[in-house]
């Protein structure tokens, strides 16, 4: 039996339109929240600063985006394994604290040779990282291969700008 | 009876009655009695004052209320964005198709006029037929659009029109424009001297054009917006127009546009090829659907360089955006994407293959079918293959990670960029055995033109191939950059052919005939199916540049505060995306209907004369 042609295209557009959305159910579903706002106590310890850091890195501060932990091969930003021990001698005449800093305030005013600028400044929207927040994350990235200096009372150049 | 007897059985009833009364009196004395008030009122009293006082004070403070502005306004049972989307992405295809009718319509009837053959005109006025109402329906949407953003988000409303009042003017005056040219366009047809008549059809698509890249500063700017300050203030006005992705969205829907709109017609063309009656009716569909698939077709080809530069200049405006849309949270849609992509491109060729048999000698060609479609298979295949798998515990423990051993080299941007310049090439190659079919050349050097197509063509796939495998063994930044030389070697193949092709088959001989609606019913049902799928893309990936902004109006600069202020899980995109596409059919099968009444005889009230 012949179906009419209005019925076999109907049939056409919504089994298509049915069949794409089955696509759609079949990839991972994540739903996007807004990064939470934590408030950070001013009298964190340096230990306590490493772990908050490391949760900034993780969800507002969107750094392991593009960022790797301990990959090597053709990357296409740098890896930040033993960046706490390689930030002491990137720039002479800084220490690995500012140059730290720097990287998150100023990110194109030094880039690794090898890769591209272009890495958005972390304390203005969309990310938007407060200062205490910057500081913790400078602890976490000291603690990759190095060892945090950094407390909630480290006056850096930049802070106040966000 | 005694008299002293009854005086006792007096006293004794007496006696009773005054016991009964007491324990009902002490019973009533222990339960709960509610207040009870006066009833009688005294003009004066402190009750009525108290009442006339609180009245006023509810009267004073309504009277003293300060006006404030909401933010955000709400629907009963559909969410704002969800309202927003729908009508928005809706007024978007019918603005698609509006733009992009004109503009092969013009470019067929200028090829009509130059060529002097009468149904090229007749086509171009068949595809003008469609306009009319679909106009009314996006200017529809449109306002509907208007209303929504003012009801349901007031606040960023007022926001892009403090960026953006300077442009509605010109906006307005070009909507006007574009309507005197449409319907001058229309009604006119055959009513003005050809020249003119063309001018019309160059000024539709001209002021359409502008219309359209107007509103694309206004979502671009959403996107990637410039010319203000770090708090939003404008400061200069054209950057704000001119922002990161302005012209590269431009680009990319000018194209895309004329691929969704030849698509969608050539799918009004099979519906009316398969209610056809007579063979002179199909042959016009027939040649009508090949005609608009071919527009469509011509303008997908370069699509994905158009959108590569889109997503290039994401990248330049912010990594960060551009690494959500590729690797991060949206990376799995263009997994969605590929597979979309990949139908196109075996739906264009499958329609071009079974086109073949409407022309007679096909035999020559037609071997090579098979070789074409395995390398479309293994194109589409690398394409779909993501970069991290799903997969069970075991499993990742088994591959040491969710990428495959194997196959997790495919899931980068150097495998997936060849896959697609190789199904570009091979789709181009199905087009020229197409056009080669039923003819031979009679040139003197049609050997060596031959040889020179087949070395251009294996040529480039090769070098295109090698730049895909070098990417795995080079620096990121010229990783990156080997996509540009791949892009051009394609392009430049594609040029060069049709260049050698077109003096090939200069007075080439018919070796057969071409029968235009001698083909079987399922090639207009690919037809339908090729529109479907291009809509059903445009609404993904209109998702995928509106959705990245995630919890930001303006990004960066206008946060999302509503309680929609998430990005929803690409299964829910999805579904949206489909009742959106229903919609639009259902919609443009209302246009198809209205266009098909030109053709109905007149009523005659019921008496047949």
């Amino acid at each position: 039996m012949r179906l009419p042609v209005s019925l076999n295209v109907i049939m056409l557009v919504v089994g298509s339109s049915l069949f794409y959305t089955y696509v759609g159910q079949l990839v991972p579903q994540k739903q996007l929240l807004p990064p939470a706002e934590v408030a950070i106590a001013a009298d964190l310890t340096t230990d306590q600063m490493v772990k908050v850091g490391f949760e900034v890195v993780q969800q507002k501060g969107l750094c392991l985006t593009c960022h790797t932990i301990g990959k090597s091969g053709t990357l296409r930003y740098p890896d930040l394994a033993g960046v706490g021990d390689r930030a002491k001698t990137r720039k002479p005449g800084m220490d690995d604290l500012h140059y730290l800093a720097e990287s998150l305030y100023h990110p194109d005013a030094f880039v690794v040779p090898g890769f591209n600028p272009g890495m958005p400044t972390i304390n203005k929207p969309p990310i938007g990282l407060t200062d205490k927040e910057i500081l913790c994350v400078i602890a976490w990235l000291q603690s990759l291969g190095g060892t945090p200096s950094v407390t909630m009372q480290t006056k850096l150049p930049d802070q106040g700008q966000g | 009876m005694k008299p002293r007897l009854l005086i006792a059985a007096a006293i004794v009833v007496l006696l009773g009655l005054g016991g009964a009364v007491r324990v009902y009196l002490a019973l009533e004395n222990q339960a709960y009695h509610p207040p009870v008030r006066s009833t009688s009122v005294e003009s004066g009293v402190p009750r009525e004052q108290a009442l006339e006082d609180i009245a006023k004070d509810h009267e004073a403070k309504a009277k003293a209320k300060k006006y404030e502005p909401p933010t955000y306004r709400t629907l009963p049972l559909v969410s704002s964005r969800v309202a927003v989307w729908v009508v928005a992405q809706l007024h978007l295809m019918f603005a698609a198709f509006v733009l992009a009718v004109p503009m092969f319509a013009f470019i067929i009837e200028l090829i009509g006029y130059f060529n002097g053959d009468k149904r090229y005109d007749r086509l171009a006025y068949e595809f003008t037929k469609l306009l009319s109402t679909s106009f009314s329906f996006t200017a529809s949407f449109g306002g509907f659009l208007t209303f929504l953003l003012i009801m349901l988000y007031p606040a960023f409303t007022n926001y892009l029109m403090e960026i953006f009042s300077w442009t509605f003017f010109p906006y307005v005056a070009l909507f006007f424009a574009e309507a005197g040219f449409l319907y001058s366009y229309y009604y006119g047809w055959g009513k003005f001297h050809p020249l003119v008549h063309l001018f019309l059809g160059l000024g539709i698509n001209v002021v359409g054009t502008l219309i359209m890249f107007i509103a694309d500063s206004w979502a671009s700017f959403m996107m990637t917006p410039g010319g203000v300050s770090d708090a939003g203030a404008l400061i200069d006005p054209w950057a704000a127009l001119d922002n990161f992705t302005w012209m590269p969205i431009n680009i990319h829907r000018f194209i895309g546009n004329i691929a969704f709109g030849g698509s969608v017609a050539a799918a009004y063309a099979a519906w009316k090829f398969l209610g056809a009656k007579t063979d002179e009716e199909r042959a016009h569909y027939d040649w009508m659907g090949y005609m608009g698939n071919f527009v469509a077709i011509s303008a997908f080809l370069p699509l994905p360089f158009a959108g590569y530069y889109l997503a290039r200049e994401i990248y330049g405006y912010n990594q960060a955006l551009g690494i959500m849309m590729m690797g991060g949270a949206f990376s799995w849609l263009f997994i969605i994407q590929a597979v979309l992509i990949g139908n196109l491109f075996l739906a264009a060729n499958y329609y071009l293959w079974l086109g073949m048999g409407r022309i007679e000698g096909t035999q020559s060609y037609q071997r090579y079918v098979k070789y074409l479609l395995a390398a479309i298979a293994v194109c589409f295949a690398v394409w779909a293959t993501p970069r991290s798998i799903l997969a069970s515990v075991s499993e990742i423990k088994a591959m040491g990670g969710t990428l495959h051993p194997a196959l997790g080299v495919l899931g980068v941007m150097s495998a997936k960029n060849t896959a697609v310049n190789i199904l570009i090439l091979t789709t181009y190659v199905s087009f020229l055995f197409y056009r080669r079919t039923g003819k031979r050349p009679t040139v003197a050097w049609a050997a060596l033109g031959n040889a020179a197509q087949f070395l251009i063509f294996f040529g480039v796939s090769a070098f295109v191939i090698a730049l895909g495998v070098y990417g795995y063994f080079v620096d990121a930044a010229t990783r990156i950059g080997l996509s540009i030389p791949q892009v051009l070697s394609v392009l430049f193949a594609m040029v060069a052919m049709t260049v050698i092709d077109a003096f090939l088959l200069r007075g080439a001989e018919e070796t057969g005939a071409t029968h235009w609606g001698k083909l079987p019913a399922i090639s207009q049902y690919v037809l339908i199916f090729i529109a479907v799928t291009f809509t059903w893309l445009m609404g993904l990936m209109g998702y995928v540049r509106s959705g990245l902004r995630q919890h930001w109006h303006v990004y960066g600069v206008m946060r999302d505060q509503s309680v929609d202020a998430f990005t929803p899980t690409l299964g829910f995109a999805t579904q949206v995306i489909s009742v959106i596409v229903i919609i639009f059919f259902a919609l443009i099968a209302f246009v198809f209907w209205l266009s098909s009444l030109h053709d109905r005889p007149d009523w005659n009230g019921g008496g047949g004369h």
